[in-house]
């Protein structure tokens, strides 16, 4: 007996599934065992922190009553807007079914899924009663607590995305198309209300007000661009499946995304800063001057300035660094960037506060240190999401499909699916902009060729003889 | 051939196709279900059984009635002498950890210097009094423009944002105008703690549990909930040696809190906030707000 996994014949026999996967470990290519060793090794000290983590009246956080949200909220609120980030983005292909963004579909919606999943882990561990959470949300809903709504809309597009990924897979186009509508617009519906988690704090000046939500959506839709940056990036590297027209479109699209929303994202942080500086709502400024010339003031000018905004701005903009290995460096600056934002962003809201808390006075600022509990789960968070996303691009058919040819997209009267005819045309190769994307860049030698797995079934098949 | 409700034949693919019978017995089905779990969820989160929030410490007494209340509570700045016996007796009446930095009350020290800058200390809560050494190490009194010591609790707001932004409405407001939390139904988010502007809330922290024994969750001056609804002061008030602490029910125009508020000059915190408090300050300046 044997099952068919990703086209490749499994045994279901454990002995025979065991011999195969030595062979399957045997058979990668050095390089990627190691970086599979080094993910699984983080994974396990991820996990090791988790589970003491979890039993409730465990204090193995380095929170206070005054900084009661520590780096697992920041991680958790980075990947939440990771996810929603991915889908916005890629709406441009799978929605609007603009040509250049087509070949993002299958690899932003295995991440957004991974990274939804990933967050959703943070904030269990997070929570001292996660359970109690499920059920109570459900039994006792509270329609005025917008954390109720971001378990809500987050909870929707768990189940919109799980769809969009199935029916990619199986081809139920007609599906897949109501599930990419779905997702995309639930993807601005859960960072909003993730925005108003913090916006309705009056308590918390930094965080407070209505241009808390769009701010979150902003920096969601930067840091999904940028993951698909780093992604594709590597797909052109090491030639993955689809690489061809991921250099031909995907990298010029995410790079001209990235090229739009970057000074965007300068201003909406411009005009916060300018805000806190009117020095007119009390205790925004305080929260502000702690991140222009407090004490998180270094993370603010080097990290998310200098490398995480200007730096890339100039790396995706300047000619000669318009080439994949360009975007990947600006992606991975804008990711780390997005990483010391969201930690300033849960920092500033706390750091400065406006009164003692539970009899304690924090002046000038409030102090935390993270745990080195919290500092395992959030590398374990990191690792777990590399791990299973590369094993998805090992081991799962990650070549575009014929979904979402032109005709497929809702409003169209055409038939959705088909066969593609003939190649699309790198419809923008031949502008001036992307023209170093038209072919491969002088580096992307495929180092570890060996990434794409064999398709065949007969090497691991037993019944192939092949054993 | 029975009917099974699925249309279609045996070895054919059957449509989805429901009859009116097998509806109504999967409805049949579905009810029990759904109450098995209703109750399969009140047992995980006691939530299914309203009367799990009238237990222990926050328990009113048998027959008490809230809609008939309306406790509030007075703090006279004037009268304070920052002895800290009322974050002694809290600690002692209501499980709160021994650890400095939790407290449902505490006191501070605030010392107004002639420049308009403020210094609050409060250390160890005020629980060992304020030794000049460790609130004002620098004292230099031509500096000091005034110093009183201002008692802290929880508000106890009318308009509460801890129960605005509970997800799970965990935390609620009582017809008395008490907020209280029930500890089994709190998943321990912290959203209350960092939506009170007050600094009112805390998490139970390791190997520490709540009166009803419940590790993990927030925890908050109640008002001293258990005693007052049996004719009793909360722990703070009783032991306040200078009367500072003033408590009891705005519905009785004679208690000692309504004497006080009619005839004292009162404010509240933070009243911008549009939180309307029901814990009162008599010879409080503005830098609290």
């Amino acid at each position: 007996m044997s099952v068919q996994v990703a086209g490749r014949t499994v045994s279901a026999d454990p002995r025979v599934a065991v011999r195969m996967i030595r062979l399957e470990v045997a058979g990668t290519p050095r390089p990627l065992k190691l970086w599979f060793a080094l993910l699984t090794v983080l994974c396990m000290i991820g996990a090791v922190g988790a589970l003491i983590a979890l039993p409730p009246g465990w204090e193995v956080l380095g929170t206070s009553p005054t900084v009661e949200w520590g780096i697992l909220i920041t991680g958790y609120v980075f990947f939440a807007i990771t996810t929603s980030g991915l889908c916005l983005a890629s709406s441009l292909g799978t929605v609007f079914g603009i040509e250049m963004f087509i070949p993002l579909e299958k690899r932003h919606a295995i991440l957004a899924l991974l990274s939804l999943i990933t967050a959703f882990g943070l904030i269990a561990l997070d929570l001292h009663y996660p359970i109690r959470m499920v059920f109570g949300a459900v039994l006792s809903p509270s329609p005025f607590s917008p954390m109720w709504w971001m378990g809500v809309f987050y909870g929707a597009y768990l189940v919109f995305l799980m769809t969009e990924v199935w029916s990619m897979f199986t081809g139920h186009w007609q599906v897949h198309r109501f599930a990419c509508v779905l997702s995309s617009i639930t993807a601005i519906l859960a960072p909003t209300t993730l925005g108003a988690v913090f916006g309705v704090l009056a308590a918390r000046p930094y965080w407070h007000g209505a241009f808390t939500p769009p701010a979150m959506v902003t920096a969601a839709l930067l840091s999904g661009i940028a993951l698909l940056g780093i992604v594709f990036a590597l797909v052109n590297r090491f030639q993955l499946a689809g690489w061809e027209r991921a250099t031909t479109l995907a990298i010029p699209a995410i790079r001209l995304l990235m090229m739009i929303v970057l000074p965007v994202t300068m201003l909406v942080l411009a005009w916060q800063m300018m805000f806190g500086l009117y020095g007119v709502v009390p205790g925004l400024a305080d929260a502000t001057k702690a991140i222009l010339v407090g004490p998180l003031a270094l993370q603010f000018w080097i990290i998310r300035v200098g490398l995480g905004l200007l730096v890339p701005l100039v790396l995706v903009v300047r000619r000669r660094s318009r080439t994949p290995t360009g975007l990947f460096a600006a992606s991975c600056l804008v990711f780390l960037g997005l990483l010391a934002d969201r930690m300033i962003f849960v920092s500033a809201g706390q750091i400065a506060p406006g009164t003692a808390v539970a009899g304690v006075v924090s002046s000038p600022w409030a102090e935390y240190t993270p745990s080195p509990v919290e500092i395992a789960i959030i590398v374990g968070a990191f690792a777990f999401f590399a791990l299973v996303y590369t094993l998805a691009e090992r081991y799962l058919p990650m070549g575009e499909h014929e979904g979402h040819l032109v005709g497929s997209f809702l409003g169209s009267t055409e038939h959705p699916g088909g066969t593609r005819e003939e190649p699309a045309e790198p419809v923008l190769a031949s502008e001036p902009i992307l023209v170093s994307d038209a072919v491969p860049a002088p580096d992307a030698v495929p180092a570890l060729d060996a990434i794409p797995a064999p398709s065949v079934a007969p090497v691991l098949d037993p019944a192939g003889g092949a054993l | 051939m029975r009917e099974t409700g699925l249309a279609g034949t045996p070895g054919q693919n059957v449509s989805p196709t429901l009859s009116r019978r097998r509806v109504l017995q999967l409805g049949a089905a579905a009810l029990p279900a759904l109450c098995g779990a209703r109750l399969l969820a009140g047992a995980l989160t006691g939530s299914g059984v309203e009367t799990a929030r009238a237990a222990d410490a926050t328990a009113p007494a048998d027959g008490y009635d809230p809609s008939a209340h309306s406790w509030a509570f007075a703090v006279d700045t004037t009268t304070c002498i920052g002895c800290g016996r009322c974050v002694d007796a809290c600690k002692q009446e209501n499980h709160v950890p021994a650890e400095p930095e939790m407290n449902r009350t505490w006191v501070e020290l605030h010392v107004l210097n002639q420049d308009g800058s403020v210094r609050v200390s409060a250390p160890d809560g005020g629980i060992r009094g304020f030794p000049t050494e460790e609130t004002m190490p620098e004292a230099d009194a031509a500096d000091v423009r005034d110093a009183y010591f201002v008692p802290r609790l929880c508000m106890q707001c009318e308009n509460p944002p801890c129960t605005w932004v509970c997800p799970v409405s965990a935390t609620y407001k009582n017809a008395d105008g008490v907020v209280l939390v029930d500890e089994t139904r709190c998943i321990g988010c912290g959203y209350c703690m960092v939506a009170c502007p007050y600094g009112a809330r805390y998490m139970v922290p390791a190997g520490e549990t709540t009166p009803k024994g419940v590790a993990g969750v927030v925890d908050k001056c109640t008002f001293c909930y258990h005693r007052i609804t049996r004719g009793q002061l909360p722990a703070c008030a009783e032991v306040c040696p200078t009367s500072a602490r003033i408590f009891g029910d705005r519905n009785d125009p004679q208690s000692a809190v309504s004497v006080a508020l009619n005839e004292r000059r009162v404010r509240v915190m933070k009243p911008g906030l549009g939180t309307r408090p029901r814990v009162f300050y008599t010879g409080l300046e503005g830098e609290v707000d």
